[in-house]
């Protein structure tokens, strides 16, 4: 009885005390003790939760240091009688006391006590529970092994595998044990921690190849606190692994290449053009989308009027050749169709120049030769001169732009061809014109431009000034598909209708407005004289008219300074640049005249074919 | 819908968002017949998973409430001496030597002797920690998932002994007695360290009934090699 009133005032005693410090069994890093001088107890231990085993240190007492001097005795607190027992085993050497399986008991407190021959040193908080102060013994068996290796060749992952402490009877699950991988590169003192985790491997990512790390891994039991010792290190190094493999890579790349060349070169010495053809394929010239070189090629009018009037997918946007019959002074080259009957040679170039401004086919196209500038076009290959004249260059561009169409490699014929049929176009007579223009009534709307327009001048009040002599496409195309299915043609002129036009854009609206100015036509069914201002689309429509274009000088012939915009390129000199024709100087105002001097025109385009036949 | 299809599982798996498996309860007295459809090993094996999270997850509770309101002279690991958890009655093993030594039967009823007497100590806590005037929500949730799963644990043990052991079901008288005695100065002690002893002594004893469910598990698979 009095044992256990003694324990129990013992117990009582140690809960109303609060002492700092102490704690044998706590880390001793967050010990604030002091350092006990008597003898004490330095650590008590179990690796595998079955057996524990506890230090003691004499403390300043030398004279206790011998063995036996020193007894441990426990208490287990199995209940409320318990004794204070002698410890079962002595280690003298190691200053142990060894607890073996059947002195061990798992969830019950243990106190611990030194005796010498006439005191008992106690210290109150050398109790503990068996599980609490476990600290598994580390895992054995390491190894890695390579998971990847980054792109670049310079970091890698790895696998590290272990084995649990053989100690640890982990398969049963008297212990469930969780693992704590550390790493850091040798020579290094930080060491990298991984999260603790109850698998027994692990993955380590981003290693530098030629580092060489070490790794050691220690274990603590799931749900407490204390880890066991690290294991042995083991070492990681991966050396440039990379060269194997560029090696095979560069080899095989290299043989391919000079394999394929061999093929290119037997080829070529045995001139097979069939692979010829298939390997080094011609660079293909310029085509227009959805237009079908074969198609100009066979002279299929209709068929490439379809396409190039947007019924094809992809085709040109679509003219509206009945606006303008209204309007002299929309400049429209006609090319004849009489021509195109006769001679094959020709049908396919004044069908190309046609096609490319959807010239109509019924009755006689003209294109408005002037001759009144003087101005010879020395052109060579071109055949026979023609006047210099804004509508003659503007058919040379047309032709230039036909040509295009084709997209190959032109012969001869071809120059020829276009020669040809820029001088019939000159004979075109005018009297058919009349007649295609009371046809096609004309739709006040936006007026064809060609392909593009450049930008000759702005004027002060902002309005911009496009390259006359351009054809301006209406922007309308609904109206024109029936148009184009009933002429199957796109820019009308006629030959008095000379008047050029001057396409004012003003930059305030949404859209542009065309001024017009014009001379008065000679002999036409419909000249307007006026200004007039044309909406630019419908869409712009509500826009209101931007009549806020500057009028030059009245309707009346009109003289505008020549803008150069192009140039005609006259020639190739032996260095394969190009020689450009200046520009012609303006010719003198005459106004008496029916037609008057239409400013000059440039050439839109050279084609590859034309440029080879300017060469010396 | 797809949405609302997630939501109701959602709903419907919250209560095991912290266990990954869950009992095969039967909650009811009556349907003891029909939820013995399982296999006795699966049953086993699934008694043994609860264990293993109740411990995880008392222990988890105890660390938190430890941190939250004990002073660190005061903790568990520093401070043994000051808490006891005594449980009288049966003498329930303590060494794995001991464990080894009783029979099945011996160990079942220690686990269920072992649940049942925790079973109310655990719904008083919950009334207490909900007195506390900054308990964190995450210690409150914690120990009412205790509670309950504890409930469920004490279902599947009995289930087992039934099936184990053949027994009728035994009529769950532990609860009655005062199994439970909180260290030796429950009046010395405020309600903070009375619930950190409880917490404690709760974490301890699930250990235990992990402990014993697992060897009971091995000497079941392993019959024949079993030390």
């Amino acid at each position: 009885m009095a044992p256990t009133s003694s324990l129990l005032l013992r117990v009582v005693i140690s809960s109303l005390v609060s002492t700092p410090g102490w704690t044998l069994l706590s880390d001793w890093t967050q010990t604030s003790s002091s350092a006990p001088l008597e003898p004490h107890f330095t650590d008590c231990v179990s690796r595998e939760q079955e057996t524990f085993r506890c230090w003691w240190s004499p403390g300043i007492f030398q004279n206790l240091s011998s063995p036996g001097d020193l007894r441990v005795f426990y208490l287990k607190k199995e209940s409320l009688s318990s004794e204070w027992k002698e410890c079962p085993e002595y280690i003298h050497s190691n200053r142990e006391c060894f607890f073996d399986r059947n002195h061990t008991a798992i969830w019950i407190t243990y106190c611990m006590q030194l005796r010498s021959q006439n005191t008992r040193y106690i210290n109150e908080d050398d109790c503990f529970t068996v599980e609490n102060i476990v600290r598994p013994d580390p895992p054995v068996s390491l190894n890695w092994t390579l998971l990847n290796v980054s792109p670049s060749g310079l970091s890698y992952d790895v696998v590290v595998i272990w084995t649990p402490p053989p100690s640890a009877d982990v398969r049963v699950g008297w212990m469930r044990i969780e693992y704590e991988v550390q790493y850091r590169e040798i020579n290094t003192t930080n060491w990298e921690a991984l999260e603790v985790q109850p698998y027994t491997k692990q993955t380590i990512y981003g290693l530098h190849v030629g580092k060489e790390y070490e790794v050691h891994i220690r274990c603590k039991m799931q749900g407490f606190s204390k880890y066991g010792d690290f294991s042995d290190s083991i070492f990681i190094q991966v050396t440039d692994i990379v060269t194997e493999e560029p090696l095979m890579f560069i080899l095989v790349l290299v043989l391919g290449i000079v394999g394929v060349l061999i093929l290119i070169m037997l080829i070529a010495i045995t001139q097979q053009h069939r692979l010829m053809m298939i390997l080094l394929p011609p660079v293909p010239a310029p085509k227009i989308k959805g237009i079908d070189s074969e198609l100009l090629k066979k002279g299929k009018l209709d068929d490439l009027n379809f396409f190039l009037n947007g019924g094809g997918f992809g085709g040109l946007p679509p003219y509206a050749p009945e606006f303008y019959h209204d309007e002299p002074w929309v400049e429209f080259i006609e090319v004849e169709a009489e021509d195109r009957d006769g001679g094959g040679k020709d049908d396919s170039l004044t069908s190309d120049t046609q096609m490319l401004l959807g010239l109509t086919q019924t009755g006689c196209h003209h294109i408005n030769l002037g001759c009144s500038n003087a101005l010879g076009f020395p052109n060579n290959n071109l055949g026979q001169t023609s006047c210099y004249d804004p509508a003659v260059l503007e058919a040379n561009s047309l032709m230039l732009m036909g040509s295009l169409l084709p997209g190959q490699p032109e012969e001869e014929e071809e120059e020829e061809k276009e020669a040809a049929s820029f001088n019939d176009i000159k004979r075109c007579p005018t009297s058919a014109e009349s007649d295609e223009n009371k046809h096609n009534p004309v739709q006040p709307t936006w007026i064809n431009t060609d392909f593009y327009a450049q930008v000759s001048n702005v004027m002060p009040s902002g309005g911009v000034v496009l390259s006359p002599g351009q054809h301006v496409r209406t922007q309308e195309s609904s109206s024109t598909t029936e148009e184009e299915t009933r002429k199957k043609e796109n820019i009308i002129e006629t030959e008095e209708k000379k008047q050029t036009k001057l396409l004012v854009v003003n930059p305030e609206g949404n859209g542009y407005t065309v001024e017009n100015i014009r001379s008065p036509p000679p002999s036409t069914s419909v000249s307007p004289t006026e200004y007039q201002t044309v909406e630019p689309s419908p869409m712009s429509r509500s826009h209101g008219n931007q009549s806020a274009n500057i009028v030059p000088d009245p309707p009346r012939c009109q003289i505008f300074t020549p803008v150069a915009d192009y140039t005609v390129v006259q020639e190739l000199d032996s260095h394969r640049s190009l020689i450009l024709q200046p520009p012609p100087p303006p010719p003198p105002p005459q106004q008496s005249l029916p037609s008057c001097v239409p400013l000059k025109v440039p050439i839109g385009y050279i084609t590859p074919d034309l440029l080879g036949s300017l060469s010396p | 819908m797809a949405a609302f299809q997630q939501s109701v599982w959602a709903l419907v798996l919250w209560p095991s968002l912290l266990t990954a498996s869950t009992m095969l309860g039967c909650r009811d007295d009556g349907s003891f017949s029909r939820s013995t459809s399982i296999s006795q090993e699966k049953l086993l094996e699934r008694v043994i998973h609860h264990a293993e999270l109740i411990y995880r997850v008392s222990e988890e509770s105890c660390t938190l409430f430890e941190e939250m309101f004990i002073p660190f002279p005061m903790h568990l690991q520093t401070n043994q001496a000051a808490y006891t958890c005594i449980t009288k009655t049966l003498p329930i093993p303590s060494s794995r030597s001991e464990i080894q030594q009783i029979s099945d039967k011996w160990l079942l009823h220690s686990v269920l002797m072992l649940v049942q007497s925790w079973i109310e100590p655990l719904i008083n806590l919950q009334t207490t920690l909900d007195r506390y005037d900054n308990a964190p929500e995450m210690l409150i949730n914690k120990t009412k998932w205790v509670s309950e799963k504890l409930i469920s644990l004490e279902q599947g043990v009995m289930v087992l002994i039934k099936k184990m052991l053949e027994e009728g079901m035994l009529t769950t008288d532990y609860n009655d007695e005062d199994v439970f005695q909180h260290g030796a100065q429950p009046e010395m002690m405020d309600s903070v360290m009375r619930d950190y002893n409880l917490l404690s002594c709760f974490t301890k004893d699930a250990h235990k009934m992990e402990a014993f469910l697992k060897l009971l598990k091995y000497r079941q698979t392993d019959k024949y090699n079993c030390a």
